[in-house]
């Protein structure tokens, strides 16, 4: 209760409904854009990832295996639209963070009249100290820390409440963005900017990452906001755009293609027997796969509490990327290859067996308090009936169900 | 690994349904003997919707969430021996949508989950039944099916 008022106080700003997390149901922080368009938390996105297998939107179910890089533009945009929400969410992140030892990747003020540079990109020490370990420093003093970091974003924010067209502008045309896709990378072009030749993948013009999978989809929430906002100048786009339609449709085909080209798409599906060569929970620093399947490369230099991994592949091109999570990687450091030995198979195997167990045996407890409590006849144990259950449970029961919901696909009984 | 979320988005839940909530529905989190609330469980009332033979029942259902919601679906109870063909005789609701496996996305809301469990009252669902009882009943005797859940209705009367 108390705690439910205090929050109502902080949220004075009323959120848009777009830009709310469809996992924490908060402000966005740090927002991760999917291929399919639609926006998360970081750490929403990277909690709810599936360790063994591939991972799927939490809001439309669309498959996806490359953990997204963080979008900068959209990151510096909520920081205007919403600055005491916003900062409120940076201070609660920042204390969990603190919490389990593991950061998420820190942006520095200044990168933010740039939106999506990828100068800013890299890992920012933290606040100019020179020590490696970002953790020490935030444990030493996290209260003045986090009040100077806080104090200062704010006192730039005032100048710069209003969001203009610079904000958000598209890194190849240059001009507002229309139609806006963010690439894994996390940078933001037009949808008519894109242009993949034949046969090859999709690759960012900023970074040369290689977008995994097919094409994106618009990312319609901020596609919204830029008409909401700049409706002139986003009816001027348009309307060049229409222009050279013709020359679009041409193009279409050929990008679409290249969704049969599956790069990096060979992440084991639930009927896989494969899935010995997958690393469990362990994901590619560089192009975000989670998890990694075949040869894994772990820095040894790296001292951060998650540690620094590479894909083969990421490996073999000699990535120049920053880790995922504020690692000091810099290239001069040496990596060892992480075999999957029998033992290792077993403990990962055993580690997934003690999970289910968990599960398990607190359902076991609630159960066990249900019956208690409506002074329940039955004369049989919980277990029993309670394993009974599970095992029905997973069968897969589907139940179709006529749901009100606007965009629920996939709401409805496959069977 | 526990990194909290389940939590923070369990007290957004509960400030969007006091906001707003469709009508006839409860829900809300536990509250012990001593007053402390326990977010992880909500205690909850679905009615049956007018119109159908399930009308002027508000059934009692309880939500448990586990610490790893909203990744994985909380788990939703009517009463044990709750008479309906897609619920377990220990009272678990069987849905696509609480299904980790197949319908449910971490974007599904109480308010969803509810509406969609409201629903499922009066069209189950013959092709994945859950009890012997309400399943054959619906199947082979529609009419004494219809007398059980007028009667199971009367059993639970509006809330004071």
């Amino acid at each position: 209760m108390e705690d439910l008022t205090l929050h109502d106080g902080i949220a004075s700003e009323e959120i848009s409904e777009p830009f709310q997390c469809c996992v924490c149901l908060d402000l966005l922080y740090k927002p991760v854009v999917l291929s399919c368009g639609h926006i998360s938390c970081f750490w929403c996105v990277h909690k709810s990832m599936d360790l063994l297998r591939e991972s799927h939107c939490p809001l439309c179910r669309h498959p996806y295996s490359h953990f997204p890089v963080i979008c900068q533009m959209l990151h510096f945009l909520l920081l205007k639209l919403y600055p005491v929400a916003y900062n409120r969410r940076e201070n609660q992140i920042l204390e969990e963070e603190i919490e389990t030892g593991i950061y998420s990747p820190q942006f520095n003020a200044q990168a933010s009249n740039h939106s999506g540079d990828p100068a800013s990109l890299s890992t920012v020490d933290f606040e100019s100290t020179t020590s490696s370990d970002p953790s020490s420093i935030r444990k030493g003093e996290p209260c003045a820390d986090m009040e100077l970091s806080n104090c200062d974003s704010q006192c730039q924010e005032k100048k710069y409440l209003q969001v203009s067209v610079a904000d958000v502008l598209c890194l190849a045309c240059n001009q507002l963005l229309f139609r806006p896709i963010v690439l894994n990378c996390g940078h933001v072009y037009c949808e008519s900017c894109i242009i993949v030749p034949a046969g090859e993948m999709l690759k960012c013009q900023v970074c040369q990452t290689l977008h995994p999978r097919g094409f994106p989809k618009v990312c319609l929430a901020l596609d919204h906001l830029l008409e909401e906002r700049f409706l002139k100048e986003y009816m001027l786009r348009r309307d060049a755009l229409q222009l050279k339609q013709v020359d679009l449709k041409h193009e279409r085909p050929t990008i679409y293609s290249i969704e049969s080209g599956k790069q990096g798409d060979n992440l084991p599906r639930s009927s896989d027997r494969r899935s010995k060569n997958v690393h469990v929970g362990v994901g590619c620093d560089s192009c975000g796969i989670l998890p990694i399947v075949g040869d894994r490369y772990r820095c040894k230099d790296c001292v951060e509490k998650i540690g620094f991994d590479l894909c083969g592949d990421c490996y073999n091109t000699q990535s120049k990327l920053p880790g995922r999570f504020n690692q000091q990687h810099t290239p001069d450091h040496k990596f060892d290859i992480v075999k999957l030995s029998k033992t290792h198979i077993l403990h990962n195997m055993l580690r997934l067996v003690a999970v289910r167990l968990e599960d398990n045996s607190t359902a076991i407890l609630v159960d066990a308090d249900a019956s208690e409590d409506s002074g329940s006849e039955s004369p049989s144990p919980a277990l029993p009936s309670d394993s009974q259950e599970n095992a029905e449970s997973s069968s897969a029961p589907t139940v179709a169900s006529a749901d009100g919901g606007e965009d629920q696909t996939g709401f409805h009984s496959t069977t | 690994m526990s990194g909290g979320i389940a939590r923070g988005r369990l007290a957004e839940e509960r400030k969007s349904w006091r906001k707003n909530h469709p009508h006839g529905f409860v829900a809300k989190p536990e509250t012990g003997p001593d007053g402390s609330v326990n977010m992880m469980v909500w205690q909850c009332i679905v009615p049956g919707k007018p119109g159908t033979d399930w009308e002027d029942g508000y059934f009692p259902l309880t939500i448990n969430f586990s610490e790893d919601y909203p990744s994985k679906p909380p788990k939703c109870r009517f009463p044990q021996g709750f008479f309906h063909p897609n619920v377990y005789p220990s009272g678990t609701v069987c849905l696509s949508i609480l299904n980790e496996d197949s319908g449910w996305r971490p974007a599904i809301t109480v308010k969803q989950i509810l509406v969609g469990i409201q629903d499922l009252l009066d069209q189950p669902n013959p092709a994945d039944p859950a009890q012997t009882e309400g399943y054959q009943l619906f199947i082979q005797e529609p009419t004494e099916y219809k007398k059980r859940v007028r009667q199971q209705a009367k059993q639970y009367p509006p809330p004071v």
